[in-house]
């Protein structure tokens, strides 16, 4: 519990800590369950990693993506479902697996396949943080594999253009979002009164889509009819990130 | 499709009642079609037999490229075809015949929720086991996946395929995974859905829904595909719950239904490769269940069945 721990993660704008849904995914849940956390923004120095963002380093431990970094903080006794029945972990994973299927396709078109919001947006954002000459390469390649991965797993028959296959990710991504919005209904988080992995990962997906400003934005329109998820986002801001909502 | 187009067919779906001749196809079930396809055909069987729909299961070698979307089951009702649990459970509903209906929409929102899991868990495991564990590539899937084309057809066929599926694996970060970390992830997929159903009977307790059907055909083939290595039906047969879960509802939908104990039989083994396969297919002619009841035979006069073949040598003689 001693042993220092970094976060190497993307960093933020339009309020939020990061733009990243993975990053924000574990960072909030740093916040949730106390664990101390040391965040370094990747900045366009060389020696900040790159690829496979976030990363966690404590001690000699290397650890990448956002189910293993939690699992080692869960080791490590920062556990933000202590108080879950069996249940409502196994809810957990369940929500935690729609969410991925169903909304970050639209999410990863909205950031990165969507022409005029990644030209406009996304691209001088993350080009402005990666070092020359790696910030005419490392964009474009993200935006690459986001493409390629809405294709390979929504784009088989009959769908056969990327309009018809963008038209149901929206879809799917409208209707994910309401069925989380029925599912938190009214109470502050979505098992009770503290928050948990599942919220840290609803947030992480929905805080961007909620927050930065795209020209094209109809998940985002989407959302904001939903008051019950922007309150959930924005009191998560308030509380643990300790900023204000106009913060640029 | 778009909005409009989904609203037309639906009207079109609404319009007919279900016939009598619907009919499902999937792959050969002896010699071609591999665990998670089986999975899928089985939770569609389960699920239309939960609606109380009857549907002839139809095996052909080109199933995956009749299908609307390339994948299987797809099913054949009236002149229309639609493919895949997700839209035929639509499809259904459009023609008035729902299991989710006395759901309330926390219950709803749940049920998609659990039905993603088990997509994005235990379907790509199985499709990580069969086409990127370079043992059971070459032992089972690449045999059984172009068994009835000639060389080099065949393998030509499952090459492509495999390719496709390897691509998809590395776009969605399980290509890095090891067979370990993937049977640990249907581990813990399995322990939610056991924690999920507890004491129940099914997973909204009093009626089975399409959660049901689609968890019943993943684990029940899982438990009854005998593969290179036990360790996958190991995993499940660890919680005793959904076991018991499986055996209950091959008893009530599968059983008393007299299909040929398909849900037994069908995934029985995906390890037959001395057997002639010539043989196999004359066998599994000889036997269909549905000339058992001379009555249910589609075509009496040219079937060779062993019941008919009897009849028509009668009729000859006389």
């Amino acid at each position: 519990m001693a042993a220092p721990m970094e976060l190497s993660c993307w960093g933020g704008d339009w309020g939020l800590p990061s733009l990243h849904p993975e990053s924000l995914t574990v960072m909030a849940y740093a916040k949730f369950s106390g664990a101390p956390l040391t965040v370094n923004t990747i900045n366009n120095s060389w020696s900040t990693p790159k690829a496979d963002v976030p990363v966690l380093i404590s001690e000699d431990t290397v650890i990448s993506q956002p189910a293993k970094i939690l699992n080692f903080l869960r080791k490590q006794r920062y556990n933000a479902d202590y108080e879950l029945s069996a249940k409502q972990g196994a809810d957990t994973l369940a929500y935690i697996a729609l969410l991925e299927e169903k909304l970050l396709p639209a999410l990863l078109h909205t950031f990165w396949v969507e022409a005029e919001n990644y030209c406009s947006v996304t691209k001088p954002w993350f080009a402005s943080r990666i070092p020359f000459p790696l910030s005419l390469y490392l964009p474009g390649k993200m935006s690459r594999e986001a493409l390629n991965r809405i294709l390979l797993t929504r784009g088989g028959p009959p769908l056969y253009s990327l309009t018809e296959v963008e038209a149901q990710i929206y879809r799917d991504a409208k209707e994910c979002l309401n069925l989380l919005s029925k599912r938190l209904g009214t109470s502050q988080f979505f098992f009770g009164n503290t928050p948990t992995t599942l919220d840290a990962f609803v947030f992480g997906f929905l805080a961007p889509v909620y927050k930065v400003c795209f020209p094209r934005v109809q998940l985002q329109e989407h959302l904001k009819q939903l008051t019950n998820l922007c309150r959930f986002c924005d009191d998560i801001l308030t509380c643990y990130f300790k900023l204000t909502i106009t913060d640029g | 499709m778009s909005l409009v187009a989904e609203a037309f067919m639906n009207q079109l779906a609404a319009a007919e009642p279900w016939p009598e001749n619907a009919a499902l196809y999937q792959q050969l079930k002896e010699d071609q079609i591999l665990l998670s396809d089986n999975a899928a055909s089985l939770a569609v069987q389960a699920f239309l037999q939960m609606c109380n729909l009857p549907v002839r299961v139809v095996c052909r070698a080109n199933a995956e490229y009749m299908s609307p979307s390339g994948k299987v089951p797809f099913i054949h009702v009236g002149n229309q075809v639609v493919s895949e649990l997700g839209p035929i459970v639509q499809f259904v509903k459009a023609k008035g015949h729902s299991l989710s209906d006395g759901l309330d929409e926390v219950q709803k929102a749940e049920m998609k929720a659990y039905m993603e899991l088990v997509n994005n868990m235990l379907l790509t495991a199985e499709l990580y086991l069969q086409w990127c564990d370079d043992v059971t590539v070459e032992e089972i899937t690449h045999p059984r996946y172009g068994s009835p084309y000639p060389w080099p057809l065949n393998r030509i066929l499952s090459y492509q395929k495999q390719w496709e599926i390897r691509r998809k694996m590395k776009a969605i970060g399980w290509a890095g995974k090891s067979l370990e970390q993937v049977l640990e992830d249907v581990d813990q997929c399995c322990q939610a859905l056991s924690q999920r159903l507890g004491t129940q009977p099914y997973f909204f307790n009093k009626q089975p829904t399409e959660l049901d059907a689609l968890v019943f055909g993943h684990l029940f083939t899982i438990l009854t595909t005998q593969l290179i290595t036990d360790e996958l039906s190991e995993k499940v047969k660890n919680y005793g719950n959904l076991t018991a879960f499986c055996r209950r509802i091959e008893q009530q939908y599968f059983e008393g239904h007299d299909k040929d104990g398909s849900a037994a039989a069908s995934a029985r083994s995906a390890k037959r490769s001395e057997s002639d396969p010539d043989l196999n297919k004359i066998w599994s002619q000889i036997f269909t269940p549905e000339c058992f009841c001379l009555a249910a035979c589609q075509m009496p006069s040219s079937c060779k069945c062993v019941t008919h073949l009897g009849v028509q040598l009668v009729e000859l003689m006389r």
